[in-house]
Parts: structure tokens; sequence; C-alpha cells
């Protein structure tokens, strides 16, 4: 079974990338979203999909400060995903 | 030494509009190793440090061009030498300049995406700017779920094709200009507040209010182009007696007062 972790870095391979790159092979679990390049939009898209495959309720709110995969991984082991 | 010797290189910005007492630039960010340099020689060593850690080059380029525009326009507009001129964040990390110490007497926002910059510059008045690269890579109808109101979802509803990808674009940069202007960013949920109705029809322009806070009014503007979705937002002045009470609906269809 996929550990929460390749679960989420499956979804960033699958749906982040700029300028046509994906960006999930350079990003360390403390590499910050925004200067990995994801925009605001793709960063609420990006919530979206997360809130969505692990079937936990994410509000912006909840979202703003998971800005690293060490954030989100956090935030979803203590969700209980 | 915080600052290199800086090279000399041709403005990569221009004037792209005004509104009120808010000047508009457009940023030039496509590839030029000579703008770059200059750009950021005029940075100073938290800022180079932040370029280093942006992981792909054409964000890193992003934001040196933007902040070495940045700064040039303000050392002028503040008659400040670089080297007096720092950054400090509100509370949510809204950047405010401060020269010598003390904050400056102007407020700016800036916003990037693919070969575009805008940098806001106002001498009074909280502002906020968005600047998108139009893309139908984007699950729109997913995203207009999450972060429009019940109008703007209708509307989005009722479009197809590029109208639909102009609409989303148009709509979101709104949004996005006002939590930038209020200096929440996403920590204000922007689905529980909607565009102007005159901007949902077409309108270039409007007066908002965000719902919880109807004392305070807002200039917002499409700024969009051909190459780009873009909007403004800026604090009004206040006025003189309160005009809404609390829990009206944030739509106004007033003009602007000078």
């Amino acid at each position: 079974m996929a550990t929460i972790e390749e679960r989420v870095r499956k979804l960033v391979d699958d749906n982040l990338e700029v300028d046509g790159q994906p960006i999930g092979p350079k990003l360390e679990l403390d590499t910050h979203l925004g200067e990995a390049g994801v925009s605001s939009v793709d960063f609420v898209a990006f919530m979206k999909v997360v809130a969505q495959d692990f079937g936990v309720e994410m509000s912006e709110g909840d979202c703003v400060d998971l800005v690293t995969l060490r954030a989100l991984i956090e935030y979803l082991e203590k969700a209980g995903a | 030494m915080p600052f290199m010797r800086t090279p000399a290189a041709e403005p990569w910005w221009s004037p792209f509009r005004t509104i009120g007492n808010a000047e508009v630039f457009h940023v030039d960010l496509t590839v030029n190793a000579a703008r770059e340099a200059s750009a950021y020689a005029w940075m100073d060593e938290s800022e180079h440090a932040k370029a280093a850690r942006y992981v792909f080059p054409i964000t890193r380029r992003q934001y040196t061009l933007l902040r070495g525009a940045l700064r040039r326009l303000l050392c002028e507009r503040l008659s400040c030498d670089n080297a007096d001129l720092t950054f400090e964040t509100e509370e949510y990390g809204k950047p405010y300049a401060v020269v010598r110490g003390t904050p400056a007497e102007i407020q700016f926002n800036m916003s990037d995406s693919g070969r575009h910059g805008l940098i806001a510059l106002a001498t009074h008045g909280r502002i906020g700017i968005d600047v998108e690269e139009r893309s139908d890579k984007r699950d729109l109808d997913g995203l207009s779920e999450t972060v429009f109101g019940v109008d703007e979802q209708a509307a989005m509803a009722s479009a197809v094709g590029q109208v639909k990808v102009e609409r989303f674009y148009r709509l979101w940069t709104v949004k996005e200009a006002l939590i930038k202007a209020l200096g929440t960013g996403l920590r204000l949920d922007v689905s529980t507040f909607q565009v102007p109705a005159a901007l949902l029809h077409g309108d270039p322009s409007a007066v908002f209010r965000f719902p919880h806070l109807p004392a305070f009014r807002w200039w917002v503007e499409d700024l969009g182009t051909a190459d780009f979705a873009a909007a403004i937002a800026h604090e009004m002045a206040p006025e003189a007696e309160p005009a809404v009470s609390p829990g009206a609906p944030a739509v106004r269809g007033e003009q602007r007062q000078a």
C-alpha cells in the first residue's frame, strides 16, 4: 500500500508542472511550492485534487500554510487520511 | 557588500496603465541575460538567497527581473538610494517598502505569469494586482466550483471554449487582486465573495466591498489584453458616512469618486 508521501508525490507528478516541465523530480520535502513555480491558481487546483484523492475536507484557510510537501503530508497524517 | 556594482541595461519595464493615483508598469520577463544581470545587481543579499532557492531557471528569472524593476521604480519614486531600500512584510506576508528604517509613503504590489510581470504603485490606498497567462490546460470547471460564488459559477456554466477560458481568468484575476490588496492572500476563501455584477457582465471596472468589510470600497478594473488576463484592486478614499450596513451584498454599480 502506498504511503501518504508516495500518493502525494504521484499527485504532484500528475498535476504540477512549470513551463511544461514536471516539478516533481526537483521537489524536496521542504521546497516551498511557490519557489518551485507553483502559481496561486495551480496551488488551489492542486489542493482540490489532494482533498478529493484523500477524501478530506480542506478549506482554503487550511491549505494556505501547506506550502511544502512536508507540511502537506503532516496535515494529511493528522487528518487521518 | 550588500549590492554589486550596477551594470547598465535599458529598462525592461514600461508604463502600462494609470488608474486614479495608481501607476501600473508592465515588466518584460522574457529571456535577456543583460537585463537579468542588471536586475540581480540591484537586489540585496536576502533577495539573492531567495533567487537561489527557486527551483527552475524560468521562475528565478521572473523573480529577478520583477524585483530589479521594482527596486528601480521605487528608488525613482522615493528619491532614495537602492542601499537604503528594504522590505518588510505585514502579518500575512504582504510586502511593503522601508527606506532607512521608516515605512515608505507608497503602496506597491506585483504579479508575474510566464513572460509578463505587472507592478502597481500608488501614493495612497492599499493596492493589489494580478496577472495570469491564460491556459486551457487547467480544470476550469473544477476550479470554478472551488473558487467562485453562485453567480460567478453560473457565468462560467453559460460559457464554452475560449469564452470560458477568458471569463475564468478575468474573474480569477479580479479576485486575486482583491485578496492581495487586502493583504490576506488565500487566507480569505475567495468563494465567499463575488466580483461586482458589472464586471461579471462585461464592464471593465466597478466598485467593490468585501461582505465582511463593508466600510471599505475598492476600485477594481480589468487590465487584460490579448496576451494575458490581469486586474487591479485599489482602495478608495473613505466615504464621509457609511453607505451600507453589514451584511449588505458586495455587488455595487457605483461610479468611482475622484
